[in-house]
């Protein structure tokens, strides 16, 4: 019996795992883009998921939007944000990485700040519609519904990005730059427009995720600064390509999950850092790098 | 005239690597930059295609002067490279690298001209292997197809024949002559075989330490020419 009551609570853990993954993988999704393929460490990654977060209250609450519609709404919005931001600031920087660093964090603080000041430092919250609310009751396990939902919206984004960069002529030319910049050059490709469509593209993935994550958690100025650790960690782990963070993603939440069944949250964090850290001393270049030659 | 230069000199940093460069070419010839190594005939063809630090002077493609123009507009204005080692995307698939060529937007879409490969049966029957999979003349036949795919006013190939197994050589000489002849493109190549620059050039430049040391029609270019400045 005690034997029974084991397995079905660590058949929870692994299923609640794949929850938790989604959850690091949308966090990083765009962060794959622009670190892992035009190589901007974008300290303000945070910022965005929580500017997706905001645009999503405004939404709902001032302009009655539904939910489902504020996902693609809040992509757009940030992806337009970070576009302002790349084309007044990130590109002069391109060939200056620690430069970008600092200007990125500058940044984040700037819209923490700018936030602040428009919404005040009070939590807010974001609602679903009632289907989304519910708790799905299969035998022993029970799950939120509005967590599968993430785990098929982040299943669905993430395909949608692989075919954007496989099989559209913009995804080429990301891949082509990624690959030898002076050859993309010497073809034709701009390559200054290409990492501005990068950039937005992955600010406003980072949009979606904080539509998602407002729901999950409470909406507040700051909410952005633990995202943006776990994003690094997954885009560095699993290298810089789409596929090596669907993979370290994945593993890092069903770690975490199974962790966290046997001690709890804060111990099961402290391990799987621990443990990234002692993977990245033996393979620093991470899980899949997208090319031999980075910029 | 297709192409003139007048007085280019080139810059990596502050250092000059090309200094008072002049020369033209007609539409259908084909001209040889001769040289030992490191005389600047590398940094002449990345000088055309904008990849050094920085240049003046002028250079004029069709009439128009395109020396402050970025890379990426000299491709658009005509210019079809072939470089130095070949540079093939190694993680594109031939189609992929091919492809490419046509982002340049002079061809029609993202379309594959036909011509590209009907040069090229290997590549033709091989689109979906990895660049980085193939040999060196392989590749070779990649980066001229790939180049060819932006439907070039001016081709630029860079050592063409650098690092290719002798036997290939001929293959690849013998491809170039018959872009130039029977296709009527017109071509910049540099080349250290002098017996090929004999079979497939019209005109040729000399160069020696980042200058042209001498220029003329491929008939000028006598034993003697050669043995003062490519001496063995």
């Amino acid at each position: 019996m005690e034997h029974m009551i084991f397995s079905a609570g660590f058949a929870d853990a692994l299923l609640l795992g794949l929850s938790v993954a989604s959850t690091w993988l949308i966090a990083a999704l765009g962060l794959t883009i622009v670190y892992g393929t035009i190589g901007v460490i974008n300290m303000a990654h945070g910022e965005f998921i929580m500017l997706g977060a905001y645009a999503t209250y405004v939404l709902e609450s001032k302009l009655h939007v539904p939910f489902l519609l504020c996902l693609p709404l809040s992509f757009l919005i940030v992806a337009v944000i970070g576009l302002l931001i790349e084309r007044l600031l990130i590109r002069y920087l391109y060939d200056r990485p620690l430069d970008t660093l600092l200007a990125t964090w500058g940044v984040s603080i700037v819209l923490i700040q700018a936030v602040r000041l428009i919404f005040g430092s009070d939590p807010l919250y974001l609602s679903v519609p009632n289907a989304l609310n519910q708790n799905w009751q299969l035998g022993f396990f029970s799950i939120s519904v509005f967590r599968v939902f993430i785990l098929a919206v982040t299943l669905a984004v993430s395909a949608a990005v692989w075919l954007f960069m496989q099989r559209t002529r913009f995804g080429m030319q990301i891949r082509a730059v990624t690959q030898n910049r002076a050859m993309a050059a010497s073809f034709g490709i701009n390559q200054k427009r290409v990492y501005a469509g990068a950039f937005a593209l992955g600010s406003g993935l980072a949009g979606l995720a904080g539509c998602m994550f407002g729901v999950l958690n409470i909406v507040l100025p700051n909410m952005g600064s633990g995202y943006v650790v776990q994003a690094f960690l997954v885009v560095v782990s699993g290298g810089g390509s789409l596929v090596g963070s669907v993979i370290s993603g994945g593993a890092v939440g069903e770690l975490q999950s199974i962790f966290s069944y046997f001690a709890d949250d804060t111990l099961a964090l402290c391990i799987i850092f621990t443990l990234i850290v002692i993977f990245l001393r033996f393979r620093p270049q991470g899980l899949i790098a997208p090319s031999a030659s980075r910029r | 005239m297709l192409l003139k230069l007048d007085n280019v000199s080139s810059f990596y940093g502050r250092t000059p690597t090309l200094k008072n460069v002049s020369f033209t070419l007609d539409r259908g010839e084909c001209l040889c930059v001769l040289g030992r190594n490191g005389v600047g005939k590398t940094t002449l063809v990345k000088t055309l295609m904008g990849l050094t630090d920085g240049a003046d002077g002028k250079i004029q493609l069709g009439g128009k002067d395109i020396i402050k123009l970025p890379t990426h507009l000299r491709a658009a204005a005509g210019f079809g490279y072939v470089p130095q080692g070949r540079q093939i995307l190694g993680a594109f698939t031939v189609k992929e690298n091919i492809q490419l060529g046509t982002f340049a937007g002079r061809g029609k879409g993202s379309e594959i001209p036909p011509e590209c490969l009907e040069l090229f049966p290997y590549l033709k029957e091989n689109l979906d292997r990895r660049g980085g999979l193939l040999s060196g003349g392989q590749q070779q036949q990649l980066a001229i197809a790939r180049a060819l795919a932006l439907k070039p006013e001016v081709l630029l190939l860079d050592e063409p024949t650098d690092g290719i197994q002798p036997n290939i050589v001929s293959e690849i000489g013998a491809m170039l002559l018959h872009l130039n002849r029977e296709k009527g493109l017109t071509m910049i190549l540099t080349e250290q075989h002098i017996k090929v620059a004999r079979m497939i050039a019209h005109a040729f430049i000399m160069m020696d330490n980042g200058r042209i040391a001498a220029q003329g029609r491929i008939e000028e270019l006598t034993d003697e020419v050669v043995s003062r400045h490519v001496a063995l």
